[in-house]
């Protein structure tokens, strides 16, 4: 067997090449030879999809592509929805003042708890719709499994099956269906390592948190600074995924070899798009009439009660001081803290916090209120650990009932923890360097 | 009684064969140990009475998805008289991946080249003989969804099951690995273990040099 293993390993060095991706390529070699020399057209007419796929499948301009479709996607997203967050934002203030001064706690619940809160976050309905609308498309018309097979390449050589990333886009949308798809992984380790992986995507809960800070201190680069977050996402889970496979000997071995298909491109429909996007879309609205209302009301509790005290000595005010000294050397405040805190029930609630919290302590404009507490820095910081520090409660859940252990699933949540507080502070550390 | 595994891509209309070759007569159970259906039928043609398995649909035949596993595993370990290679005639090339795969397998198979119809509505012609040729097996043309080439099929699965010599044909992978393969062939049969006589030399050494692990866990029992 040693004899043998040195064969092996000669061989690869020799060609260069991992043996287990070249004997299938020469095969590939074989069977398209093979072909060609028993078909024969009858008539030489070069496909739509033939042409489409000779630019979209090139070696060389494949990625970039497929970066600046998603590229132009968040644009969009964040771009077209921007006047109609401005108008419902509008309405909810108007909505809020309607109690008057917030006074008594019934106005204040009102004003701060589901205007303030609640209605906070539903304005980011836009975003998320755009966002599905746009990934629709490019899912109708055929191109995400070419992204697919573009990226396999690259993320074989990374450590992740080709069939890790529908899972991984999935996630785009959503942790918890995207991880339940990872069932499509045959191999095991391979669908452990994507299930690990996956809350590093950057799912819509999260696009909240990155509109409201991008706005705030990006400006005209805010569009930049929200793809940001979805490539640092991308990079990192990457990034871990090697590792994974480096250092945990449950996990090592090579990703298994991958086919797909890729079936002709279609010019999607708009009933199919709509009906997509509004499938997707409505999970967040249900979400706004649950577990968000639910936060919003807690939220707006402890930030209001002891009734009349400062906010700073209301029991929310209390929890962000004890949970400040964590998060100090990140630059975040207590406020930041309480936002991370119950953002572990829905990252969405971090935005609830701030615009209830912000709302209590009086002040009229949140994004300038936000603007007031965190300098560009530790805003681009915030976002990148709202990114990655923990997976929120119902991805918990299911990473727990897919890889039916508590070992992995407390692995991912202490792994995470440890990734944010070391990106945040690399991006605080870094940043003071740049701006002084 | 000969016995036939059915073999083929998703989608290549494997299971409308099956149900053309077998009619009524076929009944459907596990395979052991996994959940994964198998289905088993029986039909008698110029007098000679066969089984027909359908393997699962497949790509390749690694060990590392259960349904390869299953298919593979019963071509090595079953030895079935004559394997039925159902190729997509408008998917040539994807297809062939499979048949590649079989032939090193050195099983005796024929190839049924399914949806000729869907080959020429997209501008293509096939030519069967010239495949036959190149591969060094029996090709069948068929369009299955309209009984067409069934009769033929079903000749050519006694013909092959009865003929005695058969021609090999074998599909290089270049010096270096050739090399490589000659080698471990060397290693292999050096051992003279009657266990791993029982599989083709030149596929074992393959699929160590392509890292496959039970194969591994396998020979490394006996060299």
């Amino acid at each position: 067997m040693e004899e043998i293993r040195r064969i092996r390993e000669e061989l690869s060095k020799k060609l260069g090449e991992d043996l287990e991706v070249l004997l299938p390529a020469r095969r590939y070699e074989t069977a398209g030879e093979i072909s060609r020399r028993c078909l024969r057209r009858r008539e030489e007419r070069l496909t739509l999809t033939d042409m489409l796929d000779h630019v979209f499948l090139h070696r060389a301009l494949g990625i970039p592509i497929f970066l600046a479709l998603m590229y132009a996607v968040f644009q969009f997203a964040y771009s077209v929805s921007e006047p109609f967050m401005v108008m419902l934002e509008a309405a909810f203030g108007w909505l809020g003042s309607l109690a008057g001064e917030a006074e008594t706690p019934l106005a204040s619940l009102w004003a701060d708890g589901i205007c303030g809160g609640l209605g906070f976050v539903l304005v980011f309905i836009f975003p998320i719709f755009f966002l599905f609308f746009a990934l629709a498309i490019l899912e109708d018309s055929g191109y995400l499994p070419r992204a697919a097979f573009v990226m396999d390449r690259l993320m074989y050589r990374l450590g992740l099956h080709g069939r890790s990333f529908i899972p991984l886009l999935l996630g785009f949308g959503c942790n918890l269906p995207a991880i339940m798809a990872t069932r499509v992984i045959d191999d095991e380790r391979d669908r452990l390592i994507t299930i690990l992986v996956n809350p590093l995507m950057s799912c819509s809960a999260r696009l909240p948190v990155y509109v409201l800070l991008a706005g705030a201190f990006f400006g005209a680069y805010a569009g930049a600074a929200i793809f940001s977050m979805y490539v640092l996402g991308i990079a990192l889970a990457i990034l871990m995924a090697l590792l994974f496979r480096k250092t945990i000997p449950q996990l090592r071995g090579k990703p298994a070899p991958f086919i797909l298909e890729l079936p002709p491109y279609l010019r999607p429909t708009l009933r199919s798009v709509l009906l997509k996007t509004w499938q997707r879309g409505v999970v967040f609205l249900k979400k706004a009439a649950t577990i968000l209302f639910a936060g919003a009301l807690a939220l707006w509790a402890l930030s209001s009660f002891p009734w009349g005290a400062p906010l700073e000595a209301t029991y929310a005010g209390m929890l962000g001081h004890a949970l400040e000294p964590l998060l100090r050397p990140l630059g975040f405040d207590w406020m930041a803290a309480v936002a991370l805190f119950f953002g572990f029930l829905a990252k969405e609630i971090v935005v609830e916090t701030f615009g209830i919290l912000y709302g209590v302590a009086g002040e009229e404009e949140i994004q300038a209120a936000v603007a007031a507490h965190m300098t560009p820095v530790t805003a681009f910081a915030f976002m990148a650990f709202t990114l990655i520090y923990l997976p929120c409660l119902a991805t918990f859940g299911i990473i727990r009932a897919e890889t039916g252990s508590w070992k992995w699933t407390l692995f991912a949540v202490a792994y995470e923890l440890a990734l944010a507080y070391a990106v945040a502070a690399t991006i605080v550390a870094f940043g003071s360097i740049v701006w002084g | 009684m000969i016995r036939v595994a059915l073999i083929g891509n998703p989608n290549v209309g494997k299971t409308v064969i099956f149900n053309h070759l077998t009619g009524a007569r076929q009944y459907v159970g596990n395979w052991p140990g996994v959940t994964v259906e198998k289905k088993v039928g029986r039909c008698t043609h110029r007098g000679v009475e066969m089984e027909v398995v359908d393997l699962p649909g497949v790509y390749s035949l690694t060990a590392r998805s259960p349904d390869e596993l299953i298919a593979r595993d019963y071509i090595v370990e079953e030895k079935p008289d004559v394997v039925v290679d159902i190729v997509d005639a408008s998917n040539l090339e994807r297809n062939l991946y499979l048949t590649l795969l079989l032939l090193e397998l050195e099983a005796n198979v024929v190839v049924a080249l399914n949806m000729m119809d869907v080959a020429a509505s997209e501008g293509y012609e096939v030519d069967a003989g010239m495949l036959s040729k190149l591969l060094g097996v029996p090709v069948v043309p068929c369009v299955a969804t309209r009984g067409e080439g069934i009769e033929a099929l079903k000749d050519a699965i006694v013909d092959a099951a009865t003929r005695k010599e058969r021609r090999r044909v074998a599909f290089g992978f270049g010096d270096e690995i050739e090399d490589a393969i000659k080698r471990v062939e060397a290693v292999l049969s050096r051992s003279g273990s009657e266990e791993l006589s029982r599989y083709p030399l030149r596929w074992l050494a393959i699929k160590l040099l392509e890292g496959d692990e039970r194969v591994e866990a396998l020979v490394s029992k006996f060299v």
